[in-house]
């Protein structure tokens, strides 16, 4: 976050940070103008996505990101001894025969941390971040209402979720096929399957990831109706993140386990498992979508009854 | 904003639906279930009599025997051990594909890997992701129809054994039907005639329709929780796609050859430690092993760390004791198991 101005510019109001206040009030100046018409409620999500994807800040993270595969591949490709199997990350042997395998653990390396630090960042940022900067009660202005305005920040968190996983995998792909040499894909089960069918499976995978991150980006977004201190927000949703896997690996908590929103996170495997096992998807699903209701209801409660001062 | 806690009435009513939804489920699968009346031989005859062998089923596996958590890494010679402990302890996902009597897929399922058994016709591969190994064995021609080469994963296996050791020994009953991956079925429960096992009671649950061992739990005496289940999460009858069976190993991977015993080779094996023996017959029963030409092995076991780990001091040797079975190695070198309590090794070592 420290590499990253207009972040920590987001937690002073007031303060002089050109790009991003001057980005944004531009951002609540069209919102009010647009409000006034119909379909105003559909120009507030697309002003979201279009301030949220034109912040240098997204930008760095996503940057960020694209650069965790193309590290594994170089330093992997300028390493003398090839990796061994069962050392490092899971994977990391096979990158050497197939380029595809740098996305893949690439995103193994970025899930634990990286994917929720960012995600934990835009979903913390959400509400506080405008209510930090003093544009709150313009976006307010729009006839839409609270709840709208909670599913548009919401939308715009969980398609930065995309962004990111995608930037993940496309990144690890580019830099796989530019060091590597690139050919049908061995699975776990040991069969192999064609280039074409690998490019679906990498896209499976970051389907997976995505949804994966839908409950940690409600809870983002609860915490972010809580305070007017971004920061604060962010910091809550990327604490926690880290306090479900470690929960997540205590053999006593094994009760607990099927609960944590982060339990399924690394089991995309089943999607290179030859046939693909679906059933840890569908838990995975039904998982996030519990804590994207639960979480999301008491953002509606603590954002319908909250009195906007800024 | 006249009346702000209708605000917070979604953030109260959706958990509540949301934890009524998940008590439902567990109730729903425990209701009654109607089905013809059967005794227990009638259960065990549909059990004997079952003809399926084709279908494609998620199989669920866990162990509770009371073992302590064995860290995985370490040296090669620890993590052998540990790998062959992970099946004992711990709990696995496994997928199984079985296509008439020569056509069969195994797979164990670990976090980021996984282990495979094919078996096609008379060409069988092991094939493990983890280390990127396969081996190939073929089979002889006069080879059994199910072969012995696999893990005994499947509830089949493991309810026919069960079936063939039914003695006086044993009282067979049934218990409530129940339901095993969406299929209803008759519960068989085997409970030992005697105290002096560790074993409660060991549970097979008869599919109803097709007599297939849907799930094999065994229950420790005393325990609450099945100190080892074998169960069918999901379960098809249909033939699995036929390229399941086709195997060849990816490039890049070690293969190796392997060579199955002859049978004259076997039986020179058997008669080579043949110096075990059993003392006492059905669930009492006691493995007696004598101290022999094992013993560079024996010293090099009792070397690793873990062995002391997992072990305790009794009187005359070591004891490795678990909900359902013991081991006792006695200071000499002779090593005494059975589903017994480590007193009753300890006495059958004193008598030898």
């Amino acid at each position: 976050m420290s590499d990253n101005p207009s972040a920590s510019g987001a937690g002073r109001p007031g303060a002089a940070q050109p790009a991003t206040a001057s980005s944004d009030l531009s951002a609540a100046a069209q919102i009010e103008t647009r409000a006034a018409r119909p379909g105003g409620a559909w120009a507030l999500l697309v002003s979201e996505l279009t301030v949220l994807f034109r912040r240098r800040r997204t930008w760095a993270l996503l940057l960020a990101l694209a650069a965790v595969p193309v590290l594994i591949a170089v330093a992997v490709r300028l390493s003398a001894s090839t990796p061994q199997p069962g050392r490092g990350p899971p994977f990391l042997d096979q990158v050497t025969q197939n380029g595809l395998f740098v996305a893949v653990t690439g995103l193994i390396v970025s899930i634990p941390l990286f994917l929720p630090l960012t995600v934990g960042v835009v979903a913390g940022d959400t509400i506080a971040g405008e209510a930090g900067l003093g544009t709150l009660r313009y976006l307010l202005v729009a006839p839409a209402g609270r709840v709208w305005l909670l599913v548009v920040k919401y939308v715009g968190a969980a398609v930065f979720c995309l962004a990111a996983t995608v930037t993940v995998v496309t990144a690890g792909v580019l830099a796989g096929l530019a060091l590597f040499p690139v050919g049908p894909l061995t699975l776990l089960s040991g069969d192999t399957i064609s280039l074409a069918e690998s490019f679906g499976r990498a896209l499976l995978i970051a389907g997976y990831v995505t949804v994966s991150l839908l409950g940690l980006s409600a809870i983002g977004l609860f915490f972010s109706t809580l305070t007017v201190v971004p920061v604060g927000a962010m910091a809550a949703t990327i604490v926690l993140s880290v306090v479900a896997q470690v929960l997540d690996s205590l053999p006593q908590l094994d009760w607990l386990h099927p609960w944590l929103f982060s339990h399924y996170w690394l089991d995309f495997a089943d999607l290179l498992r030859q046939p693909i096992d679906a059933s840890s998807f569908g838990a995975n699903a039904l998982l996030q979508g519990g804590y994207l209701l639960i979480f999301g209801a008491l953002a509606y409660g603590r954002f319908a009854t909250k009195d906007i001062l800024s | 904003m006249s009346r702000p806690w209708l605000k917070w009435m979604p953030a109260v009513a959706v958990p509540a639906v949301i934890v009524a939804g998940v008590l439902a489920v567990p109730l729903q699968a425990g209701a009654a279930v109607d089905l013809p009346e059967k005794t227990p031989q009638g259960v065990l005859e549909l059990a004997a009599g079952s003809t399926v062998d084709t279908f494609s089923g998620t199989l669920e596996q866990s162990s509770e025997l009371g073992l302590p958590e064995v860290p995985s890494t370490g040296d090669a010679a620890t993590a052998e051990f540990a790998d062959a402990l992970d099946l004992l302890t711990g709990s696995h996902t496994v997928r199984v594909y079985q296509n008439g009597d020569d056509q069969s897929r195994v797979q164990v399922q670990d976090t980021m890997s996984e282990r495979n058994l094919i078996r096609n016709g008379s060409d069988v591969w092991v094939y493990d992701s983890a280390d990127n190994t396969a081996t190939h064995v073929t089979l002889p021609a006069d080879a059994g129809a199910t072969g012995d080469t696999g893990e005994s994963y499947t509830p089949g296996e493991l309810a026919d054994k069960f079936l063939a050791d039914v003695t006086p020994s044993t009282i067979v009953s049934l218990a409530e039907n129940t339901q095993v991956a969406g299929r209803s079925a008759y519960e068989l429960v085997l409970t030992p005639n005697t105290d002096d096992t560790l074993v409660g009671s060991v549970s097979i649950a008869v599919d109803a329709e097709t007599g297939l061992p849907l799930r094999v739990q065994v229950e420790a005496r005393d325990a609450d929780e099945p100190a080892v289940s074998v169960a069918f999460t999901s379960l098809s009858l249909e033939a699995p796609a036929a390229d399941l069976f086709s195997f060849a190993p990816p490039a890049g991977a070690t293969v190796s050859e392997e060579t199955l015993p002859t049978k004259d080779d076997a039986a020179h094996a058997e008669t080579d430690q043949s110096g075990a023996t059993v003392i006492g017959s059905g669930w009492d029963a006691v493995l007696a092993v004598p101290a022999g030409e094992d013993a560079d092995q024996l010293a090099e076991l009792t070397a690793s760390p873990l062995y002391t780990q997992l072990t305790d001091a009794v009187d005359g040797g070591r004891a490795l004791s678990t909900t359902l079975v013991s081991v006792l190695i006695t200071d000499d070198g002779r090593v005494f198991a059975g589903s017994v309590p480590v007193e009753r090794l300890q006495a059958a070592a004193a008598q030898e």
